[in-house]
Order: C-alpha cells, then sequence, then structure tokens
C-alpha cells in the first residue's frame, strides 16, 4: 500500500475557508457536544418520569410506560433517526410539517436528531432508573409514606436520591453512548464531528488523518465526561456507605 | 368504648385468593399500651399496617382517632403524619443525616419552620441520648442507635399513637435494651402503643393488654395479668412455652 502519510494536512486550510482542518473537526465537536446535551437533558427528565411511572404500582400507568419503552428500545438507532427526519414532518399538520422542513440547516438535522437521541436514550434511562427505584428496600416508601409524605414527596425526597446514587455508574455509560450515538445524525446531514471527519477525507484525501483525528478527539472527550462523573459519584457519596448499593444491606 | 384511640372492626384482607387477616377486632384506649405477639407469618404486620393506612383491606372498618382509615374522603397523608411508626429493619433515610432525618417531614408535612424543625428535632435526639451524633448519616451508627433515632424521627410528628413492629428483632442481643428503655420511658409518659414484639420482659413490664394472633385471627385479647397467668388458647400456651425458653 503506497498511503501518503501527511499530519500536516491537519494545519491545512479546509476549501469552505473557515479554518484550518483542525478547526474544522472541533467545531465538528462542538455539533456533537450540543446535540448530545441537548438529547440527555431531555432523555433525563423523560427518562426518570417514566422509569418512575413504572413503579408506581398503577396498572394502566404502568402498561403505558412499558408500551413506551418496547417501542423506543425495539426500533434500531438508524431507522429512528430516519424516521424523524423523513416521516414525522410529513405526519404532522402541514403547516408544522412544512415549517420543520424548511428550517435552515443545520437546524433542519439538529433538530430531529435530538428529538431521535433524546427518546432512543430516554427509554434507557427509563430502564435504570426503574431498576434502580426497585433496588430499594420496599421499608423506605413506607417509611416516608408512614410520615405522612405524599407518594410524589416520598419519591422527590427519599426513593429518586438514593435511586439516582445507584445508577449513577450505568448513567454514566449512557451519557458516552449518546456521545457517540449522536454521529448516527450525520446520516441525516448533520455536520458533527464524524460527518466532518467524513468531508475532511472527501476533500482532503487523507482518510488515516481524518478519522485519527477524530478519534483522538472522541476519546479525550470520554475522558473528560469520565473524570466529571467520578467527581459527581464523590461529591454525593453518604459517608459510612462503602457502595451506594450498601444503602440497602446498611438498614438490614 | 368511647375513647378509643385505635379501633379495629371486623378486619378482613386477602393477598389474591389468600386471606392474611380473618375478621380482627380490637380496640386501644388512649394511654394504652397493647403488644401483639404470634408465630411468624400470622399477620401481626400486616395487622399493624392497616392501622396506618399502609396495606389496604378489602372488609371491615378501622377507625383512629375518630377517622375511619379506609374511608373515601380520608386524607392518608395527613392521617399517617398523626401515627408514629417504628420499623423491623429502622427504615432511616440513609442519604440523609441524622438531624435531617428528623426534621424532613417536619417541614414537608407539618410546615414547621427549618428552625423550629430543628430545635424539635434535637430535644428527641437528646431525649434518646444521641443529640451527640446529630450530623453523622444512619449507616455511622450502630444498629440500637438507628432504632433510637427512628423513634425519634416517629416523635417528632407528636403523634397521638406509636405503632411498632418488631424493634428489636432485628438487633444484636447486646442493643435490644436500650432500644427497649426508650420504649418503655414512652410507655409510661402516657403515649398510645400497639406493638408488636416477642419481648415478653417489656410486655410484662409496660402492657396493659396482650393480643395473640395465629393464622391471621386474633385467638386471645386478654388483660396482661391474664396471658401470662394462662392463656385459655392452646396455641399461645404453646408459643409462650416456646418463646419464654429463652
Ligand atoms: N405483599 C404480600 N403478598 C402476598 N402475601 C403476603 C404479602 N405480605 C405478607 N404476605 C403473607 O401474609 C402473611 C402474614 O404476613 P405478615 O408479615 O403480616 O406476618 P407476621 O405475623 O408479621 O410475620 P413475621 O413474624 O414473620 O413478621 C404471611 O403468610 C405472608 O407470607
Ligand atoms: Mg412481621
Amino acid at each position: 500500500m503506497s498511503y501518503h502519510w501527511n499530519w500536516g494536512i491537519l494545519l491545512a486550510q479546509e476549501p469552505g475557508g473557515t479554518g484550518t482542518y483542525l478547526h474544522y473537526l472541533i467545531v465538528g465537536l462542538g455539533w456533537t457536544l450540543a446535540t448530545a446535551l441537548a438529547a440527555w437533558v431531555i432523555a433525563l427528565v423523560l427518562g426518570s418520569f417514566i422509569g418512575t411511572l413504572r413503579t408506581t404500582g398503577n396498572r394502566w400507568i404502568v402498561r403505558l410506560g412499558n408500551g413506551y419503552v418496547e417501542l423506543f428500545r425495539n426500533i434500531p438507532l438508524l431507522v429512528q433517526m430516519f424516521l424523524w427526519y423523513f416521516v414525522v414532518p410529513e405526519l404532522l399538520p402541514v403547516r408544522l410539517g412544512d415549517a420543520i422542513k424548511q428550517m435552515p440547516p443545520p437546524w433542519g438535522s439538529y433538530v430531529p436528531a435530538v428529538l431521535c437521541l433524546a427518546l432512543y436514550t430516554s427509554v434507557r434511562v427509563a430502564e435504570q432508573v426503574k431498576a434502580g427505584i426497585q433496588s430499594l428496600p420496599r421499608g423506605q416508601t413506607f417509611a416516608g409514606t408512614a410520615m405522612g409524605l405524599t407518594q410524589l414527596q416520598a419519591y422527590r425526597y427519599v426513593i429518586l436520591p438514593q435511586a439516582f446514587r445507584i445508577i449513577l455508574p450505568p448513567l454514566t455509560s449512557e451519557f458516552m453512548n449518546i456521545i457517540k450515538n449522536s454521529s448516527v445524525a450525520l446520516t441525516i446531514g448533520l455536520m458533527e464531528l464524524t460527518g466532518r471527519a467524513r468531508a475532511m477525507q472527501e476533500f482532503s484525501f487523507q482518510v488515516f488523518e481524518a478519522f485519527a483525528a477524530a478519534t483522538v478527539i472522541y476519546i479525550l472527550t470520554t475522558l473528560v465526561v469520565v473524570l466529571g462523573m467520578r467527581w459527581l459519584e464523590r461529591a454525593v457519596r453518604v459517608p459510612g456507605l462503602i457502595a451506594a448499593s450498601g444503602a440497602a444491606q446498611a438498614a438490614h | 368504648m368511647p375513647d378509643a384511640m385505635i379501633s379495629i372492626r371486623n378486619l378482613s384482607k386477602w393477598y389474591g385468593a389468600f386471606q392474611v387477616l380473618t375478621d380482627c377486632s380490637t380496640q386501644i384506649a388512649k394511654g394504652e399500651v397493647v403488644v401483639v405477639c404470634g408465630p411468624s407469618g400470622s399477620g401481626k404486620s400486616t395487622l399493624i399496617k392497616c392501622v396506618n393506612g399502609l396495606e389496604a383491606f378489602q372488609k371491615g372498618e378501622v377507625v383512629v382517632d375518630g377517622i375511619s382509615v379506609g374511608g373515601p374522603k380520608t386524607d392518608l397523608p395527613k392521617l399517617r403524619s398523626r401515627v408514629g411508626m417504628v420499623f423491623q429493619h429502622f427504615e432511616l433515610f440513609p442519604h440523609m443525616s441524622v438531624i435531617r432525618n428528623l426534621t424532613l417531614a417536619q417541614e414537608k408535612v407539618l410546615h414547621r419552620s427549618p428552625k423550629d424543625a430543628n430545635e424539635k428535632g434535637m430535644k428527641l435526639l437528646e431525649r434518646v441520648g444521641l443529640a451527640a451524633h446529630s450530623g453523622k448519616f444512619p449507616a455511622q451508627l450502630s444498629g440500637g442507635q438507628q432504632q433510637r433515632v427512628a423513634i425519634a424521627r416517629a416523635l417528632s410528628m407528636d403523634p397521638i399513637a406509636m405503632l411498632f413492629d418488631e424493634p428489636t428483632s432485628a438487633l444484636d442481643p447486646e442493643m435490644i435494651n436500650e432500644v427497649l428503655d426508650v420504649m418503655v420511658a414512652l410507655a409510661k409518659d402516657g403515649m398510645t402503643m400497639m406493638v408488636v414484639t416477642h419481648e415478653m420482659g417489656f410486655a410484662r413490664k409496660v402492657a396493659h393488654r396482650v393480643i395473640f394472633m395465629d393464622q391471621g385471627q386474633i385467638v386471645e385479647d386478654c388483660s396482661k395479668d391474664e396471658f401470662f397467668g394462662k392463656p385459655r388458647s392452646e396455641r399461645a400456651q404453646l408459643f409462650l412455652s416456646k418463646i419464654l425458653q429463652h
């Protein structure tokens, strides 16, 4: 193989005239993070809500929650991305659908990408939240409600703060997943990091440099996330409990 | 009985097809201390949880201080806030400091100011001898200390009655007395108490009445002296002879 290595390409100007290829990729990282973070906030709120509902014991609410989870869990991410981009605007009232289709780039890809990743991840968050709540001793709910807390208050002050401590590690991996999954948005034209690495390869023919640089950027980002979550885990650690899941054992 | 604080009438409860409680009736007067005992699985916990509506029941009536627990219009959280409950496994909130365990419901349910709640909490911690531990977390305390905090937590709501579900049976033997001492003091203060326990020493010392349950039924319901003198049912005699051996 006679590949012509040229790491200097990263500092060469990209044809769009916005600056170097490296700068071009880093702007891509910006879009990756903007997509992942927005989707994560929605996924966390929605997932916590649905995961909690699934533990309430109300049969219809539980069924509704289960249906939601099954729906989004069983459709491949790529298909969901296409559904949000191509199909959903057609299903909406014509005015709204047209407005969405006419959104200028990059918003026309950004909004569907965020919604897609948010809902896809929300069911995974919901699963974790449900498992976290169910791992707590039932007596904790009894103790809360026996003191006169409403069910809502018991969740808010007693159950969820404990459940979230327990599921912090799996939530960390979900957050890293959402960053990586955001690369699927390149299929609907969002120029995030992977999309830009591909564009760079097409413009410059330096395929290895383009994807090596993108890989390094992804790894560095993941590293920052891991360190951040470690810090968070330490910050919310309960004195006297060795692991978060020790909460259950300490009471028994 | 006009001054009944807790009145249970013809209470029956099923888990699916399985009947846990069968036609249970009893009354507990204001200031009365009643010990409930019986073999494992006889329905003691279920009975006591029906008193503050932690378990729903299908038949009969439970009235606490004139309010029907199963009534369609009953404000259950409000009723529960007036009845203290202490659990076998303490069930302190592990992610909160000891004092926060005592102030949370005072603030969120009774809407007391943080300052008032704190004062009340510290007073009660002093009463159970744990004021020095107010800033610790439950997992940093021994079992006996945790259960004393749990009692203080229940008292922080100024309850009109206290329910105990085997408060000492998860404790190491050397810690049982520190908890029983707190309960004895409470009984002597005139608190209305319904106590599921096998600590017959406690029953002898402060109980007014003893209820013996078997297979979901109240088999004996008599004064302490009658019960320890000679229980009428054979099951109760057998049970007593078993637990009094050790
Ligand atoms: N949620 C439940 N679903 C089905 N059956 C239950 C449930 N909770 C309790 N039971 C059954 O009801 C019966 C009474 O249980 P309960 O806990 O009231 O007994 P107990 O007298 O408190 O026993 P122990 O001394 O072991 O605490 C038992 O046979 C138990 O298996
Ligand atoms: Mg029990």
